[in-house]
């Protein structure tokens, strides 16, 4: 019963952690001609 | 300028500082930000981009040729200019492996008062940050 238990916290657990997510995280410029 | 970038999709914030040209960019999360497109927004806000350095978290791809790219979102990638530092993401090349790089991403060609926005971008890669 308890590995059953165990192995549903497991499942659970890998449900809800968000993936790594793959994105642009910052964008820096350097601009000319600014006032 | 700010308005005109902040009105840009994927766009959360923008830092502009006018004592050093510098323009600050926070994406949105989990929307995709075209660099494209804000280099054109900027142009078209009467101001010249003179560089573009991103900060990018994805996976690193090999394309037919062999020439390495990052994923950076399911439909939007970019292309890696070979370095030393690339050489290092070569054995990433389809794997799992998430990395967070820095680099840079686009810079005027010297001589040119206006840049070409529509050539492809290029990432030069400036500093490997993370793999996970």
């Amino acid at each position: 019963m308890k590995l059953k238990q165990l192995a549903l916290l497991l499942l659970a657990g890998c449900v809800f952690v968000p993936p790594l997510q793959a994105q642009l995280k910052n964008i820096e410029m350097r601009v000319e001609g600014m006032t | 300028m700010k308005q005109h970038l902040g009105r840009q999709s994927g766009v959360q914030n923008v830092e502009v500082s006018l004592v050093d040209g510098k323009v600050d960019v926070i994406p949105k999360e989990d929307v995709q930000i075209n660099p494209a497109q804000l280099l054109k927004a900027t142009y078209d806000s009467g101001v010249s981009v003179a560089e573009m350095d991103v900060t990018a978290r994805g996976k690193i791809m090999a394309d037919s040729g062999g020439s390495l790219e990052i994923q950076v979102a399911p439909n939007q990638s970019f292309a890696i200019a070979a370095n030393e530092l690339s050489k290092g993401l070569e054995s990433l090349a389809g794997s799992q492996t998430v990395v967070t790089v820095r680099g840079q991403l686009y810079k005027k060609p010297v001589g040119k008062k206006k840049a070409e926005t529509l050539t492809p971008l290029k990432l030069i890669i400036l500093e490997v940050q993370k793999k996970e």
